[in-house]
C-alpha cells in the first residue's frame, strides 16, 4: 500500500489555499456596493488580520473617510456574521461556508459543481467594531500574537500536562513560531515545533483536539448571548483500552484501523490491549449521540482542512501532521443528510 | 496527612466542578439575606458556568481609598439587592443602569485544557464594555496590582474569548492555578466545594469578588495558617 508520509501530508496542508473575494462594506464605500472586490488565493492556515494592511491600501480610495481608520480597525464578516480573527481562515471556511468536504470519491467532481461557495465572499469593515463579539486588535499586532501564543501554550499543556515546553522556548523561537505561521514558512515552523513536540517514541499525555459544532439558531431567542456554535474539548488520551468483551469484535475489524501497531503480539493475553485512539473512537467518546459508531459516520462527519477525516485515522498521527499552526486540530462536525 | 478526596488534585474534574458549583449555590441560598450582598448568582447548566454579577457605585475615591474602605466595609458600597436563582433563563435584570454605576459579570468556568477553574469577567458602565485600564482602576485592589501585573501567582489578566459564550471577556490566566492550589491545600482533606472556595479566595479577592467569611463558617475549609 502506498501510504503518504506524515511529512508529505503536512506539506500539502501548508500548501492548501482558499480563494477569497473580499468586498468593502457598502456603508463605508463612496460607491456603495460598486467597489471592486479584492481577490486573493490565501493559505488556509493563515489568519485574516494579516490581510488588513493590504486591504486598507487597496480600499483607501473607495473609503468615504480613509483617514478615520487604521488597518487594525478592520474586521471581517460572512453573511453578516463577524468572523473570529483568532481562528485560521480554513477553519472559518469549513465552519461557515457550508461547502461539502472533499472525499476520495468526490475527487472527480471536486473542481466543478460542488464549489458554489468558492471564491469565499467576505466583507471587510473598517468602522463599527463589534465589541460584543470580537476582541479588538492593536496597531503593533501584539493582541494577535498573544492570542496565538496562548493557544500554542494550551496545546502544549494538553500534550505534556505542563506548559514547561513553551516556557522553555527562547523568546526568538516563540516569536519565530508566530512569524513562521504568518509567512507560511514550513521549515522554520518544523524546526521550532520539533522542540515542543515529544519525539514519536514518546506518547502524548492527551491530544489537542477541539470540535466545532454548529448550533441551530434558537427561534424564540433574541438573546445575543446565545452562541451560534459550540466548541467541545475534553481530555483525549493517545491510546484507549477496549474492554475484553469487545476485544474479539475489534480484532476482526482491525483491518480498518490504519496503523499496523494496533493489535500486535499477545492476543491470547488476558490483558486488554491498548489501542491507538482513532478519530472515530475519540468522536464516539466525546459525542456518543452524534457518533454512535466508532467506524462509520452515521449522523455527522468530521471535517478538517476542507476534507472528510477518515474515522480510522490515528488521532496522534493527525495531530502530528495536520494540526494548525498553534498545534491544535480543529475538527468541524458537519451534519449529514 | 489526609489524602485529598479529589480525583486529580491539584486539578479539578468536570463532575467535581459541577458539584462544587451546586454546593456553593446551595450555601449562598441558605445564607441569603443575612450574609450575602451580591447582586445575583446562578448556575448555567451549559458549561457549566457559575455566573455572579454585582454592581457598585463608581466611587471616584476608590482608586485612592478604595482598598482600606473595602477592608473595613467590604460590601458597604454594594447594591444590597440580592437575587439567587438557578437556571434562570431570563437575562439579568439590571436595576441600576445609571451612569455612575459599574456592573461586573463574573463567569467561573472549568478550563478544559488546564482543568482548573478560570475566572472570566466583563466590566460595564451604562451597558458599555470597559477596557483593561478601567479593570485595573476599579476592580484590582492596589495590594494585588503589582502581583497581577507581573504575572505572578495569578498569571495576569488577559482579554480573550469566553470558552462557552464565545464573546470577548477578560480572564485571569490559569496556568499557575494548579501549583497555587497545591501549595495551599496539599496534604489536607479538600472536597470539591472547599477547592472552589479556596480558589475563590485566591483569585476572587484580586478582582473585588469577595465573600463574607461567615458564609464559610461551616464549610470546614482548612485554615491557611495550618492551625486547623
Amino acid at each position: 500500500m502506498d501510504q503518504p508520509s506524515l511529512a508529505s501530508i503536512q506539506r500539502v496542508i501548508w500548501e492548501g489555499n482558499l480563494p477569497l473575494e473580499i468586498t468593502l462594506a457598502p456603508s463605508e464605500s463612496r460607491t456603495y456596493d460598486q467597489t471592486d472586490p479584492y481577490l486573493i488565493s490565501y493559505p488556509r492556515i493563515s489568519y485574516l488580520p494579516s490581510l488588513l494592511p493590504r486591504l486598507k491600501a487597496f480600499f483607501a480610495s473607495s473609503l468615504i473617510d480613509p483617514a478615520a481608520s487604521a488597518p487594525h480597525d478592520g474586521w471581517f464578516s460572512f453573511e453578516n456574521v463577524p468572523l473570529k480573527w483568532h481562528y485560521p481562515v480554513g477553519l472559518l471556511y469549513d465552519l461557515y461556508a457550508g461547502a461539502d468536504p472533499a472525499t476520495k470519491s468526490s475527487d472527480a467532481e471536486y473542481s466543478s459543481s460542488s464549489n458554489d461557495s468558492l471564491p469565499w465572499k467576505l466583507v471587510v469593515h473598517f468602522s463599527d467594531w463589534p465589541n460584543e463579539e470580537l476582541v479588538r486588535l492593536d496597531a503593533q499586532g501584539v493582541v494577535m500574537s498573544d492570542a496565538f501564543i496562548n493557544s500554542v501554550k494550551e496545546a502544549d499543556f494538553v500534550r505534556n500536562g505542563t506548559a514547561k515546553g513553551i516556557m522553555s522556548l527562547s523568546k526568538d523561537d516563540s516569536s519565530g513560531l508566530w512569524k513562521a505561521v504568518q509567512e507560511v514558512d514550513l521549515p522554520s515552523f518544523q524546526r521550532i515545533m520539533n522542540i515542543l513536540l515529544p519525539p514519536p517514541s514518546q506518547p502524548f499525555r492527551n491530544l489537542p483536539i477541539r470540535l466545532f459544532l454548529p448550533l441551530p439558531p434558537k427561534p424564540d431567542s433574541t438573546d445575543s448571548d446565545s452562541p451560534s456554535l459550540k466548541v467541545v474539548q475534553s481530555p483525549i488520551p493517545p491510546t484507549i483500552t477496549i474492554p475484553l468483551s469487545q476485544t474479539a469484535t475489534n480484532m476482526s475489524q482491525s483491518t480498518i484501523l490504519s496503523s499496523s501497531r494496533v493489535v500486535s503480539a499477545g492476543t491470547g493475553s488476558p490483558q486488554p490491549q491498548p489501542q491507538p485512539q482513532t478519530i472515530g473512537s475519540a468522536l464516539h467518546s466525546i459525542l456518543p449521540n452524534l457518533f454512535p459508531s466508532r467506524r462509520t459516520p452515521v449522523l455527522a462527519k468530521p471535517v478538517l482542512h476542507g476534507a472528510a477525516l477518515p474515522m480510522s485515522a490515528s488521532v496522534e498521527e493527525v495531530v502530528r501532521c495536520s494540526a494548525y499552526g498553534d498545534g491544535w486540530v480543529y475538527i468541524v462536525i458537519r451534519m449529514m443528510g | 496527612m489526609a489524602a485529598s478526596t479529589l480525583s486529580i488534585f491539584p486539578f479539578l474534574a468536570n463532575d467535581e466542578f459541577a458539584s462544587a458549583c451546586c454546593a456553593f449555590l446551595d450555601r449562598v441560598r441558605a445564607a441569603r439575606s443575612s450574609l450575602v450582598n451580591w447582586y445575583s448568582i446562578r448556575l448555567q447548566s451549559a458549561g457549566p458556568v457559575l455566573k455572579i454579577s454585582q454592581s457598585f457605585r463608581n466611587d471616584p475615591d476608590l482608586s485612592q481609598h478604595g482598598v482600606s474602605a473595602m477592608a473595613t466595609h467590604p460590601l458597604g458600597d454594594y447594591d444590597s439587592q440580592l437575587e439567587v436563582c438557578e437556571e434562570d433563563s431570563e437575562a439579568l435584570v439590571r436595576t441600576s443602569d445609571t451612569y455612575d454605576s459599574l456592573q461586573v459579570d463574573y463567569d467561573i468556568v472549568l478550563s478544559a485544557t488546564y482543568q482548573v477553574p478560570v475566572l472570566y469577567f466583563v466590566l460595564r458602565q451604562a451597558g458599555k464594555l470597559l477596557g483593561m485600564e478601567d479593570v485595573y482602576r476599579y476592580l484590582v485592589p492596589s495590594q494585588y496590582k503589582k502581583n497581577i501585573q507581573s504575572v505572578g501567582i495569578m498569571g495576569g489578566i488577559s482579554f480573550g474569548y469566553h470558552p462557552v459564550s464565545g464573546t470577548p471577556a477578560f480572564f485571569v490566566h490559569p496556568c499557575n492555578t494548579a501549583d497555587a492550589m497545591k501549595n495551599i491545600a496539599s496534604g489536607r482533606e479538600v472536597g470539591p466545594e472547599a477547592y472552589l472556595i479556596i480558589w475563590l479566595g485566591l483569585v476572587g479577592n484580586c478582582l473585588r469578588l469577595q465573600f463574607p467569611g461567615e458564609l464559610f463558617a461551616t464549610v470546614g475549609i482548612p485554615r491557611l495558617d495550618g492551625t486547623d
